[in-house]
């Protein structure tokens, strides 16, 4: 009886311990530099590519990941295919992995990218619960966190200088060397329509939707900055908290909660209404104001990240008026008239449509910012690894990306014009300029006005 | 585990290909095989529960939110030892345990089932909620974060350790109670066993085990405590797991262990399929399946093969988890 | 024994009557009040028809179908995919209910009757099995793509006016649509032989088997039409979310579960009376109450669902459980 037992488990115990030696990679060759070779850079990041739960609308954002992947296709394609032969002899190898927007899968995909697939750098993940979940570890490995996709104010504030305005216990209390973000951040966005309601709205009653996490709250916080002593005029702001509740909503909540905390924010009496949701709620909210036939006489705004072409035409599809409605942009648009000759917008056409994948070539045609994001920053990681050198370790590459100059003859092609991209010691925010844009309900399309604001940094 | 203790031999094997692993893994897959560890210790407390005194619970992944956040915390206010914080939140879980298991006692069957499943809702809005001490969606980082080899060693370690714990808890005049409380509680309310304290304690220890594999948790995910790793489906990953365990055999429970620790990271390396949803659907797949051949666990092939090479018929009834009681 | 029997359903139904004069009452005092409540009793709807499909099922069977909310999230795909292939969104619905139905009774027949004798458990993680397989399934056929599905009752700015509110179209439809599936299942159940076969099968097995009934068949019915009614949950409660996401039924899923046990599991009614409950007071309470701290809406909500089942153990609609020895 005893002697069976003993076998089996002796059996089991073996296969299982040659199943899973098997299936290990046998101790990684160790390269001088994780992820080159004389032929090629390999790098990773993570994306929700499928909803987490509960769903938030976070998956509309995975169409930067395959622009990003596009873009690559296109420098790895040898010259006389149409390429640009890849970076110093190198093609770019970009593994995407799907994090749900989960931050602990965030976490355990970046650690395999690291630890088993053996990136060279952490590429655009997006997100900030997520990518803030991995801060801590890639800087301890000293691998780069490099042009993230979100506009958190950590990564600007962290990185250097090791401190952030929301500070959290042990996660910035040093410098974060190897983490840079890219696009303009949200408290900085928030500042602007600040002072543009200042400028152009009498008497504000100021009704604020965001998400009640660190992401709404990074905007709540920088348009109460912008207001500087009026910042009473958001309806229910308390200071010390940095909270608005009646339009605080959680992630999940669903549309007609959305929906009745607008009629909420419009029975207080608001004569402005500022989204800082994501894309879901941002259209609920649009479609809320349309249902109830609110048009606050301040005006709407809406934040850059939920203004893609895609999320307007969907909220007018459900009844939605957002004629009017402000927001911004820092990059180039692909239906806009004023690009309807612009050679990068071309060219990104071109990108896109190679991939042959059918729903993304219509994603372009009907005006997926997310696109041409991707390819901004794509373009502008082939220019930091340019810069990087014949032999690019992890360190020169860092290097590059804290001394960006896309300006003038190298300026970055998809970005708005006159915007650069540039960074250094004391200048950690690579984007900090925002143009001001308003829906036209005629031509369906986001029209430019007023100027290119910065977002002081 | 069974009345009589697994055999040494079982046992000497497990501990062996246990030292061994690290020597013949991979960094990254060392790292992996703590998770092992750690769910280990989950189910093993699952088990005592829904094994032993037949109450179901689909919440205790909140058990695993307190003990890692407790670490965390503890770690980040207080630079303390990360091993002391896994003994405070076995502790602090213990007396959660209690206070939740107490007023669990008016439910029963079903009722319960879906009272653990609303506090494995509910427990991620708590740091959400008090965001200045708990973090917020932010989180909380502890202040050490430690390699995947000592991952690896102290999950294991801890695991080991709690075994042997359990094992000698349920062989006694505990595990009695326990067992008479699953097969009918009215018998044994007539024998004179107070069900009430039997089925807290009960209750109570299967979250503290909870505790201590959500503090080992947290510290293999680099020592970051974030709402969002507390969600409901890491509590439906332990129902899961502790249904292929099946009732209590050492081999079931790192059957159970290895099926929701592994087979995730397995499912996304098939070819054709290796994208994310493909996993779902693979690991779905095969949920259904082991249930549909395996209902009562690993720990039910386990009694079968030993029917079928002994030839007794004794312990096949045994093995059975327990109906609702409401039938 | 009728005396009892009386006595044990006094208060949850005047808890219901109390309640729905609250609501009126405030309805008639404030629009915005009356407009949530419509809101929300649409919202509550959606919940009370999942809701009655776990407790179809668990009231045959004691498993609590975590699929549900999947399967209804499946079916609604398909809906779309009818849709895109020519057919009219009320086609569509049709064809999806009977397409739902089967899937049902073929989910019952292969999957749930070997394990559903052996172990209830087992039953259960068979069922979180086929949620997570559902879910790959759906995310890796329609995942990619951005799908709007229209709704069928127009867009959101389409109101009638009832003496100054504004009740949109939506809700008054999602409201309709329920209620006429909900009445046709009740008479199934209350005026068909096959109904009263049906419930016999679920209350008492083995009496039923020997009066000649076709317990397995039953069941697998029961399944369809739990599928059925599901589908019906699916298809409303996307008609006011704009984009169509594999997860969308998941949130639902979790407050028809709250729904569900609010009512009594065994209890059909209570499943609809805890549906409406719980989706007029997760509106009101969003509107009235924001500062509540939108991080603690669902603890507490399901909080009062927890102190209300303290004090009625088996629901607000559920029968004390006789145990015998």
């Amino acid at each position: 009886m005893s002697i069976n037992r003993k076998k089996l488990g002796a059996v089991l115990g073996v296969m299982v311990a040659i199943a899973i030696a098997a299936a290990s990679t046998a101790g990684a060759a160790q390269q001088s530099t994780p992820g080159v070779t004389k032929t090629s850079v390999t790098i990773g990041g993570t994306f929700p590519l499928s909803e987490p739960s509960p769903p938030n609308g976070a998956s509309l954002y995975k169409t930067i990941a395959y622009a990003e992947e596009a873009y690559y296709g296109y420098v790895n394609a040898p010259k006389n295919k149409g390429g640009l032969g890849g970076v110093n002899g190198r093609t770019i190898n970009d593994i995407i992995l799907d994090d749900q927007y989960t931050p602990s899968e965030t976490f355990a995909k970046t650690k395999q990218l690291v630890e088993s697939d053996h990136v060279f750098a952490i590429v655009g993940s997006l997100g900030t619960a997520t990518n803030l979940a991995t801060m801590g570890y890639l800087n301890n490995k000293g691998v780069p966190q490099a042009l993230l996709a979100t506009g958190d104010a950590y990564w600007g504030l962290c990185a250097l200088k090791g401190s952030a305005f929301h500070p959290i216990k042990n996660v910035c209390t040093k410098p974060k060397p190897w983490t840079e973000g890219w696009q303009p951040d949200y408290p900085g966005e928030a500042q602007i329509y600040a002072k543009y309601i200042l400028a152009h709205v009498s008497h504000p009653k100021i009704g604020v939707l965001y998400q009640n996490d660190a992401y709404g709250q990074n905007y709540l916080a920088g348009l109460a900055q912008g207001l500087g002593s009026h910042y009473s005029d958001i309806i229910g702001y308390n200071k010390k908290k940095n909270s608005a509740p009646d339009g605080a909503y959680s992630v999940g909540e669903s549309n007609a909660q959305i929906g009745a905390r607008v009629g909420k924010l419009e029975a207080d009496g608001a004569n402005t209404f500022v989204i800082f949701a994501t894309p879901g709620s941002s259209i609920a909210a649009l479609a809320t104001e349309g249902a109830l036939h609110w048009t606050p006489s301040g005006g709407t705004f809406l934040n850059n990240v939920s203004a893609n072409r895609i999320f307007m035409l969907t909220a007018e599809g459900s009844g939605a008026h957002p004629a009017g409605v402000i927001s911004s942009t820092y990059i180039k648009s692909q239906t806009a008239s004023q690009f309807q000759n612009d050679p990068a917008m071309a060219l990104g056409k071109q990108i896109i449509y190679a991939t042959g994948n059918a729903a993304l070539k219509h994603e372009w045609d009907i005006g997926d910012s997310n696109l041409v994001y991707g390819l901004a920053v794509a373009w502008t990681f082939v220019d930091a690894l340019k810069h990087a050198g014949n032999n690019p370790t992890r360190a020169s590459f860092m290097k590059a990306l804290r001394s960006l100059n896309e300006s003038g003859a190298n300026k970055n092609p998809f970005v708005y014009p006159g915007m650069v991209v540039k960074s250094s010691a004391s200048r950690t925010f690579p984007m900090q300029q925002l143009q001001l844009e308003k829906w036209d309900g005629t031509t369906h399309d986001w029209k430019t006005f007023s100027g290119i604001y910065n977002s002081g940094h | 585990m069974r009345r009589h203790a697994p055999r040494l031999g079982s046992l000497a094997v497990v501990a062996a290909v246990l030292i061994v692993l690290p020597f013949v893994l991979s960094s990254y897959h060392t790292y992996l095989a703590a998770e092992v560890g750690i769910f280990f210790i989950a189910i093993l407390g699952l088990n005592i529960l829904t094994g032993y005194t037949g109450q179901i619970s689909i919440g205790h992944g909140a058990f695993m939110a307190i003990g890692g956040y407790t670490t965390a915390v503890m770690s980040r206010d207080h630079h303390t030892n990360l091993l002391v914080t896994m003994l405070f939140a076995f502790a602090f879980s213990f007396v959660v345990g209690v206070l939740f298991g107490l007023p669990a006692l008016r439910l029963s069957g079903v009722y319960l089932a879906l009272a653990t499943f609303a506090l494995a809702l509910s427990v991620q809005y708590v740091p959400l909620q008090w965001s200045t001490y708990l973090g917020g969606s932010g989180g909380v980082q502890s202040s050490t974060t430690e390699g995947n080899v000592w991952l690896y060693g102290v999950s294991w370690a801890t695991a080991a350790t709690l075994f042997a714990v359990a094992w000698l808890l349920l062989r006694g005049r505990v595990g009695r109670a326990f067992r008479a409380v699953r097969d009918s509680e009215i018998a044994a309310v007539a024998s004179g066993v107070e069900i009430g304290i039997y089925k807290t304690l009960a209750f109570a220890i299967s979250a503290a085990f909870c505790g201590a594999a959500g503090s080992l948790y947290v510290m293999w995910l680099n020592g970051f405590a974030q709402p969002q790793e507390f969600a409901v489906g890491l509590s439906l990953s332990l129902l899961v797991g502790a249904a292929v365990a099946g009732l209590g055999s050492l081999w079931g429970i790192l059957a159970g262990a290895a099926f929701i620790g592994l087979l995730p990271q397995v499912s996304a390396s098939v070819p054709v399929i290796g994208n994310q949803h493909g996993l779902d659907v693979v690991y779905g797949v095969l949920v259904v399946l082991v249930m549909l051949v395996l209902p009562e666990g690993f720990a039910g092939l386990l009694g079968r093969l030993r029917v079928f090479t002994q030839g007794l018929n004794r312990e096949s009834t045994a093995v059975k988890l327990p109906e609702s009681s409401s039938q | 024994m009728l005396r009892i029997r009386t006595s044990e359903f006094a208060i949850p139904v005047a808890l219901c009557v109390a309640g729905a004069i609250f609501l009126l009452v405030g309805s008639l005092e404030s629009t915005q009040f009356a407009r949530l409540t419509v809101q929300g009793v649409a919202q509550g709807m959606v919940y009370s028809s999942l809701a009655l499909a776990l407790v179809l099922i668990y009231q045959a069977t004691h498993v609590i179908n975590f699929a549900q909310g999947e399967l209804a999230m499946l079916t609604t795909y398909i809906a779309y995919q009818l849709i895109q292939w020519g057919l009219s969104y009320w086609e569509a619905f049709a064809a999806t209910l009977v397409i739902a139905f089967v899937l049902g009774v073929i989910l019952q027949v292969t999957v749930i009757r070997p394990v559903q004798h052996r172990s209830v458990i087992a039953t259960v993680i068979v069922t979180l099995g086929l949620f997570l397989l559902i879910d790959g399934v759906a995310s890796w056929e329609w995942g990619a793509q951005l799908i709007i599905l229209p709704s069928p009752f127009g867009s959101t700015d389409l109101s009638y006016n009832v003496g100054g509110v504004l009740i949109e179209h939506l809700w008054v439809g999602t409201s309709v649509v329920v209620l006429l599936s909900l009445a046709v299942v009740w008479g199934l159940f209350r005026f068909t032989k096959l109904g009263l076969a049906m419930r016999a099968a679920a209350l008492r097995p083995a009496a039923a088997a020997l009066a000649g009934v076709r317990v397995d068949v039953m069941l697998a019915i029961g399944w369809g039409l739990a599928a059925a009614l599901g589908a019906v949950a699916g298809l409303m409660a996307e008609s006011s979310n704009l984009f169509l996401d594999p997860g969308f039924m998941q949130q639902p899923l979790v407050f028809a579960f709250a729904a569900a046990a609010l009512g009594g599991l065994e209890s059909p009614v209570g499943a609809v009376v805890g549906g409406i409950a719980i989706g007029a007071f997760q509106i009101l309470l969003t509107g009235y109450v924001p500062a509540l701290g939108s991080n603690l809406q669902i603890p507490f909500s399901f909080a009062v669902i927890l102190g209300i089942l303290l004090v009625k153990p088996n629901g607000l609609f559920g029968r004390r459980q006789v145990q015998r020895v």
